[in-house]
């Protein structure tokens, strides 16, 4: 079985979530961006371990599926906290570290 | 895949005893965070995981066993720097007592969170799988990216957190297609599987093993912090409340850096021709930037995060040689870092809680007349952070210099000399804060500065003053130890040299 389209749709997706999260400033939009590349990640196992023959890709693309929404939970907390202290939601604002 | 029955792999329940024990520590710690009465065990139980922990570890000292059908190993390598883990998890809990950050977030949860980082640490020490160096490394960041924010109602600390978050992840996804491609291009999760795909194949110069290496490499270089991808670090380490910083300096350096010798050594060692001459312009660039960039800072938490970048670029070289000896120095460097870094950070949780500065370099001005004990321990850290002989940070240097050149990286070893010098101007402007300026009186007290807000804003965000931190055993104990543990092994660095040569020997 020829993988190499499956390949280069998780290639698309790891750039546009890579270029996602160097352009846009919205953190939640960042968060979603980082869903795509680990999502492209898994496309690409997922693809590898058919072409390879063994299930240990699929069991790989299981396991990041959890640890992957893990950490949209904490993105998401940190994103409600810093709501509530009614700072503003965009990551060219928080600059309060720099130099 | 299909056909054969689900066989359950042997578990040895005595090898994995130090995961078990965190495990179970994480439980009671947050479990105690429920009830009144218990809250303010917090601590002393985090100790007494800790110290289980490190006992248990030390038991399995000179072992190598295979765990859980070669997903986990434990050897005097991973032995090694869970054990640095432990030690800077423990130095941490002292100096988060009586932290803002820790009672703002809840004694238990705090405490629960930097043992489940611990144990992210020591799995990831041991990880010999790509799927358990994956969740390893998870479960050792996303405690600390909440810790990093703990401080809620400091704007800096949730600005830290949320861009800690950001990198972090990014490092990990990108970590994580690289791992992809390494799958694709052998056919195995496992590091022996790795080796062995590529040796029967011969791949060499294989162009979907390549990708996978160059974006491994960036991943691990985003946890490590190695420049051009260190931009977070000192950011983060300035926001994050103090404790954690040390924690996040030492620690975490010390298992990513675990896990990137046993990828690239073991799994990816038939390859070592192909992604020796790049992580070694790695360690150059990281030097470079480092240096240079810690020149122009006023702040010792962001000197001390550009000094952290430099000094990966140095432990960088120890994994560029791929020797028995390279590694043995990297662990030995890693091992006087801790100490060395331990005691600059001690004191400025101490300053940071009496003058009104913060981390500014100006709160440790006439440290020297002020608190002789603090300073010393500064000194002592500042020197051997800068290489001067009779410390610690010396013979690290001296070894990892002299692997590279017997692995005939001669110009790395150059680098790694002129990079010393630059460091000297930064680490002996803050010496020279401490002994050749005159005194403040401390904050609040008469005649003392009047106390300027660190951050403007409301006033909520100003950490209450405690004008007698300084002299707290808790703080001045775990400055003054490890100060006095940096210059004791640069004497007699003979047990740390056996200890570090253990580490490198168990993969050769």
């Amino acid at each position: 079985m020829n993988i190499s389209w499956y390949i280069v749709l998780s290639a698309l997706l790891f750039t546009i979530g890579a270029i996602g999260i160097l352009i846009r400033r919205s953190p939640m939009v960042i968060l979603l961006c980082l869903e795509l590349m680990l999502n492209a990640g898994n496309l690409a196992l997922v693809a590898f371990s058919r072409e390879v023959g063994n299930g240990q890709g699929q069991v790989f693309a299981l396991v990041v599926m959890v640890v992957a929404a893990c950490e949209v939970v904490v993105g998401l907390g940190l994103i409600v906290a810093i709501f509530r202290r009614k700072l503003p939601l965009d990551v060219d604002d928080l600059r309060e570290l720099r130099g | 895949m299909a056909g054969e029955g689900f066989v359950a792999p042997h578990v040895d329940y005595a090898a994995l005893a130090p995961l078990i024990a965190l495990t179970v520590g994480l439980i009671v710690i947050l479990m105690s965070g429920v009830f009144e009465t218990t809250k303010r065990w917090a601590p002393g139980l985090a100790v007494l995981t800790l110290g289980a922990t490190a006992g248990l570890l030390i038991w399995h000292w000179n072992e190598q066993i295979d765990l859980v059908a070669g997903a986990l190993r434990i050897d005097d390598l991973a032995i090694s720097i869970s054990l640095i883990a432990t030690v800077t998890a423990f130095f941490t809990v002292l100096l988060s007592v009586r932290e803002r950050a820790a009672e703002e977030a809840g004694q238990g949860e705090y405490y629960a969170l930097l043992i489940g980082s611990v144990l992210g640490m020591v799995l990831l020490a041991e990880a010999e799988n790509l799927v358990t160096f994956f969740v390893a490394l998870e479960t050792l960041s996303i405690p600390l990216y909440i810790l990093c924010a703990t401080n809620l109602r400091r704007e800096r600390s949730l600005e830290s957190g949320l861009k800690y978050l950001i990198v972090g992840s990014l490092g990990s996804a990108t970590l994580l297609y690289g791992m992809a491609f390494v799958y694709g291009a052998t056919g195995s999760t496992d590091f022996a599987g790795i080796a062995h795909g590529i040796a029967a194949k011969g791949m060499l110069h294989d162009p979907l093993l390549l990708i996978g290496i160059a974006l491994a490499a960036v991943g691990l270089a985003f946890k490590t912090s190695i420049a051009p991808f260190h931009q977070w670090t000192p950011d983060v380490y300035q926001g994050a409340p103090t404790p954690i910083t040390s924690f996040m300096a030492v620690a975490t350096k010390a298992a990513a850096f675990a896990v990137f010798v046993r990828f690239f050594v073991v799994a990816l060692g038939p390859e070592t021709g192909d992604w020796q001459t790049g992580l070694a312009i790695l360690a150059a660039i990281s030097i470079v930037v480092g240096n240079v960039g810690a020149l122009r800072q006023t702040s010792l938490k962001r000197l001390l995060g550009y000094s952290g970048v430099a000094q990966a670029g140095y432990m960088l070289g120890g994994i560029v040689v791929a020797s028995e000896k390279g590694i043995s120095s990297l662990v030995f460097y890693l091992a006087a870092y801790l100490f060395m870094n331990l005691a600059a950070f001690a004191v400025i949780v101490a300053r940071e809680r009496e003058t009104p500065y913060g981390d500014d370099i100006r709160g440790v001005r006439g440290l020297g007349a002020e608190r002789p004990a603090l300073a010393w321990s500064l000194t002592i850290s500042m020197l051997a952070l800068a290489g001067l002989p009779a410390t610690a940070g010396f013979i690290g240097k001296l070894y990892l210099i002299e692997a590279l050149v017997e692995g005939n990286y001669l110009w790395l070893a150059v680098f790694i000399a002129v990079g010393t010098m630059i460091s000297l101007a930064y680490y002996l402007r803050v010496v020279a804060a401490m002994w050749m300026t005159p005194g403040q009186a401390v904050a609040g007290g008469p005649g003392g500065p009047e106390p300027t807000p660190v951050i403007s804003g409301a006033s909520p965000e100003v950490d209450p003053v405690d004008p007698r931190a300084g002299t707290r055993w808790y703080l001045v104990a775990p400055a003054v130890l490890a100060a006095a543990i940096t210059v004791f092994f640069g004497v007699i660095p003979q047990p740390l040299v056996e200890f570090a040569s253990h580490a490198g020997a168990s993969l050769f």
